[in-house]
This record gives C-alpha cells, structure tokens and sequence, in this order.
C-alpha cells in the first residue's frame, strides 16, 4: 500500500499525460463487491416482486419479460447464489481483518460499527436541517451508510435463510414443522419490501445521487477514488486523522486522465441510469398497487 | 413384381384398412352404439341457435337460464359430435313440456355423463358434493355440468381447464382461493406456472372429500402420500405446512400473523423515518444552495 505513495513523489514523467492526485476510498475488492450485490440485488428484486404483487398488470409483464413464472424463478435463484457467494467473501474479510488487527478495527473511527458519535452525529444532522447547528463532520463513514451496510449484511440472512427453506422445503422439514414454511414466505417477502425501500429509495440512492453533496451521481464506488479536495470536505475526520497519523500517502493515488477516464465516466452513467430507472420504476409500481 | 406379391400386398392394405376402420369404430363406442350422432342437431339448432332466442331464459329452480346454445362453439368442443340428445335424453323438436325439462333438469341432468363416464360418475357420487347432490339437501352443490361446461367442453388435461380450474372451485369457495392465490404454489399458479399444485391436485377432482374423512387426499392419514405427489420423501413436518393460511388474519394463524404484524411495524418505521431524513435533508440542500455547489454535479 505504501508504494502508492512514491509513486506521487516521482517527478519523473515521460510522456505528457494529464494526471490527478487522487484520493482513494474504495479498493477493488470494494469495487468488485459492490457490483455483485448490484446486479444480484436488481435481478432479485425485479424477479421477486412480481410474485408479491401478483395481482397487478406490471407482475405479468415482467414474468413475461423473463419468460415466464419458471424462467423467472431460475434467475432468481442464480442470483441467490451470486449473494451467497458476495456475502460469504465479505464476512470472510471482514472477520480476517478483524481479527488481525486483534479487534482495533471494530474500535478504529473509521470502522462500520456504529457507536456513540453515530447517535450524536443523528441528532447533530436532525439540528442541522432545522437551522439549529452546524452540519455535523463524518469519519469514513456516515450513520446512514453503517445503517446500509449493516442491514444489507444481517437482512441477507434473514432473506437468504427464508429463501433457501422455501427452495428446499424437504430438507428443512426434517427438523423444522411445517409452519416454518408459512411464516418464511412472510418474513421473506416483508424482507424483500424493506430492503428494497432502503437501497432503492431512502439510504442508499438518496445517498449516492440524491443528497446535495452526492447529486446526481457519486461515482466514488466504480471509480475508486475522487479528487483529494473533495473527499476531505465529505469526510474531514477521516482525512484530518490520515493527517494526523501519517498514513494519508497510503490512500493517495495518482490518477491519469485518458480518453479512457471519460469512457469509463459514460460506462458509469450508463449504469447509473439504468439502475435508476429500475428503482424508479419499481417503486412507482409499488406504489401504484398498494394505492390501487 | 409377381402376381402372388401383388396379393399379398392388397391383402395387408385391406386388413390395414379394416383396423383402420374398425378401429376408429371402437374408439367411439357410444356414438356408434347409441346411434346418436350430431346429424340431427340441426333441428335443435333451428330454435336454440338462433341468435334471437340469446336473450331467452326459463327459470328453473328459481334461476334465469339462456336456452341458447352457440353452434360454432358446441361444434368445435369435446363432444362437438355428440347428437344434443345424447344428453339432453327424450326431448324432441318443437315446443318442450315444461315438465319434461324440468324432471329432465332434476334427474337426466345429473345421470347424463354417466352413459359413458361410469368411472368419473362412480367417484364423483361418493364424493363430498355427489353426496350432497344425491342426498336429501342437494343445496347448490356442483353437478358434473357446474365444472365442466356442457356446451364448451374442454379436455381436462389441457392447459386451458387447468387454468381455470381455481376458478370453478371460487364460485363456492373463495375464501380458500384467495389464501391459496397468495400462498408459495398459487402465486406461481397465477402467473402462469402450469407445474404447480392447483386445488384438484391436493383436493382430488371427481372424488373431493372433507379432511375429516380418512379417504380425503387431505386427511390426516393420506396428506403425506399427497404431498408427496410431486414432493417425494415429504414427511409429517413437511405436510404442516399450510396452504389456506391468510398472515393478515390472527384467527388464520397466530404465530404467521405475529411475523407479519412485526414486519409491517418494522417497515412502517423504517420507511417513515427515512422519508423524513430524506425530505428534511434535500429542504436543507435546497435552502442552502449545495446543490449548485455539488462537487459530483
């Protein structure tokens, strides 16, 4: 990691290429796993809700869109598997990490776990909007974005566990009375409601599009990193404490912009888009029927 | 080619032919055997194909009913060759004695399928609804005619009556069609999934018994077996799933409904809090002017 940092003291340049410091939030295991659970989490919703809302005209047209119920189910479950695997991998690190780090990381400021500045900065964000105080300052990450992690982790269990007693009900009935099987059907599918309303509409796409300092899109997730000056004024805890304990060359690259950096930013937007429209989309219909 | 082939062949090409015939014969044995064909419907058709007798109704047992019947229709169906009175027994052209309709209406009606059904009859009489037809209170229970519409019959195997199959069954019970439109098979059922289990797989078609009947497919004795129709290796457990169960109704299932209850509190705090974080967050960019000052913009 610290090879990054020489890397901006070179002066040496030989070719003239536009370049950026940049500053580094997310690696590309980062990356990789946030564009598993993107494209699962799209697949499962859009093959799942039509089955909740059964009744309506936009259920049938997405089943016929996949090719109906059977072809629908498949794909769901494919994408079952892609979330077993991301969700596996992530708590794999996750617990690695913590452990060599003999548990600091679960106490380090810029950690997932949510702790007491958290509830502070909630209170301090509510007295913000009513013009009662200044904007409370983050560390890495935000209440809410502990909030998106953190449900996202815990309600694939519940989700996954639910789902997989429903794909093999033989199995669990060995030891589980049949019950089970009715009361799975109803957490998975509440489940399912609640997350999607908390990626597709109140954590976190008002989060990466919505809010004033995100809109209309913030990148930062495909492309890695984002000029220095930005972050330090989303996150100035974290950037002042990288300050403070010399370890900011760590999370500094050096950023070349080519034709490639903009085609990259259409990839992006494209992607964005798409995944816009979905969500969009998906809550206008759910919408649409619970007031139908 | 010598003459003794040449017989040979016409001999085979006879005896094909008579297998052929004879064959096509057997298959439909009661049209040949009771001299019953469709070339005498025309005379039925006179009066109750006519497109001016749609409107017309008689009244039996106290409901209005069409006498019209759509040739095209009647003609394109299962027993599209079948003479109208091979059904409608002893009627005969001009104007019918109403009390000739309506002892047909009570008893031929009911025996009619049994000319060449006997098997589906015999196990529709020992049924729950057969019972109640041929008891002292035939009430409004199903006769054969109720299921299977007498002048657009459809192959019970094909895809169109299994389609509508939960239908038929929610003109009495529709309570239980609505719990099983909302349960694992019948949501798939109901967006097209031909596999699944509808009402007649788990209840039976011809021979419906209440569950507390031991020979009832759903008895406590016979549900493994049931399930196990398209289930196999289903034990006790696995059957205690319920498929008529409404989560919004404690009295369904208290312990389905706590779970349903729970999420709906869950949802309705989540959702509402975040509605109120979101609204309150954007009224404050906008009130500040960040959002012309959006570094990603």
């Amino acid at each position: 990691m610290a090879s990054t940092g020489e890397a901006l003291t070179a002066e040496a340049a030989p070719k003239k290429v536009r370049t950026r410091i940049e500053y580094r939030r997310f690696n590309v295991f980062h990356r990789w796993m946030h564009f598993l659970v993107f494209v699962s989490f799209t697949v499962l919703v859009f093959t799942g809700m039509p089955l909740k809302y059964k009744d309506t005209e936009w259920a049938r047209w997405f089943m016929d869109l996949f090719g109906g119920v059977t072809a629908a189910g498949v794909y769901h479950r494919i994408a079952a598997v892609v979330t077993v695997f991301y969700w596996t991998l992530e708590f794999t690190f996750m617990v690695v990490m913590v452990l060599r780090s003999r548990g600091k990381l679960l106490r380090s400021p810029g950690s997932m776990m949510p702790g007491k500045k958290d509830l502070e900065d909630m209170i301090g964000m509510f007295a913000w909007f009513f013009g009662k105080g200044p904007k409370p300052q983050f560390d890495r990450y935000t209440y809410w974005e502990k909030f998106d992690y953190m449900s996202l982790m815990a309600g694939t269990v519940i989700i996954g566990m639910t789902g997989f007693m429903m794909w093999f009900p033989l199995w669990f009935t060995k030891v589980l009375p049949g019950i089970f099987l009715n009361i799975a059907l109803v957490i998975h599918s509440n489940e399912a409601l609640l997350a999607m309303g908390v990626i597709f509409i109140f954590v976190h796409f008002f989060s990466a599009h919505v809010k004033p300092e995100s809109f209309p899109l913030d990148k930062v997730i495909f492309t890695g990193s984002l000029p220095v000056d930005h972050y330090k004024a989303e996150r100035p805890l974290e950037y002042a404490r990288r300050v403070r304990e010399g370890t900011l060359d760590d999370v500094l690259v050096e950023k070349r912009i080519t034709w490639k950096t903009y085609a990259a930013d259409v990839l992006w937007w494209t992607i964005t888009a798409f995944a816009g429209f979905c969500a969009i989309l998906m809550t206008a219909f759910i919408i649409w029927s619970v007031f139908d | 080619m010598t003459r003794q082939r040449l017989v040979i062949l016409l001999a085979v090409l006879v005896a094909a032919l008579w297998l052929a015939v004879s064959g096509s014969a057997a298959a439909a044995p009661s049209t040949a055997d009771s001299a019953l064909n469709a070339s005498s419907n025309g005379d039925c058709f006179r009066c109750h194909g006519q497109q001016d007798v749609k409107g017309q109704t008689i009244e039996v047992d106290g409901q209005q009913r069409s006498i019209y019947v759509d040739r095209a229709v009647y003609e394109a169906s299962r027993h599209g060759n079948l003479a109208c009175t091979s059904c409608h027994i002893g009627f005969k052209p001009g104007p019918h004695d109403a009390g000739q309709t309506n002892a047909w209406l009570v008893t031929a009606k009911l025996t009619a399928c049994n000319n060449c059904h006997a098997d589906q009859f015999e196990m529709y009489r020992g049924s729950f609804h057969g019972s109640l037809v041929f008891g002292e209170s035939s009430g409004e229970a199903p006769v054969c005619a109720d299921c299977h519409e007498p002048h657009n019959i459809t192959p019970p195997d094909s895809a169109a009556f299994r389609a509508s199959i939960d239908g038929l069954c929610a003109r009495c019970h529709a309570e239980q069609q609505k719990t099983y439109l909302d349960s694992y098979h019948g949501k798939a059922f109901y967006l097209g999934d031909a596999q699944t289990a509808v009402c007649t797989d788990c209840h039976g078609g011809h021979k419906i018994l209440p569950p507390s009947d031991p020979e009832s497919m759903v008895s406590e004795q016979n549900l493994v077996a049931t399930c196990a129709q398209c289930h196999p290796g289903a034990n006790e457990n696995f059957v205690g799933f319920m498929v008529h169960v409404d989560p919004q109704s404690p009295s369904s299932s208290f312990a389905v409904w706590t779970f349903w209850i729970l999420y709906i509190m869950l949802i309705a705090v989540v959702f509402t809090f975040g509605f109120v974080h979101t609204a309150l967050y954007i009224y404050r960019g906008i009130k500040d002017g960040l959002y012309r000052r959006s570094p990603h913009g």
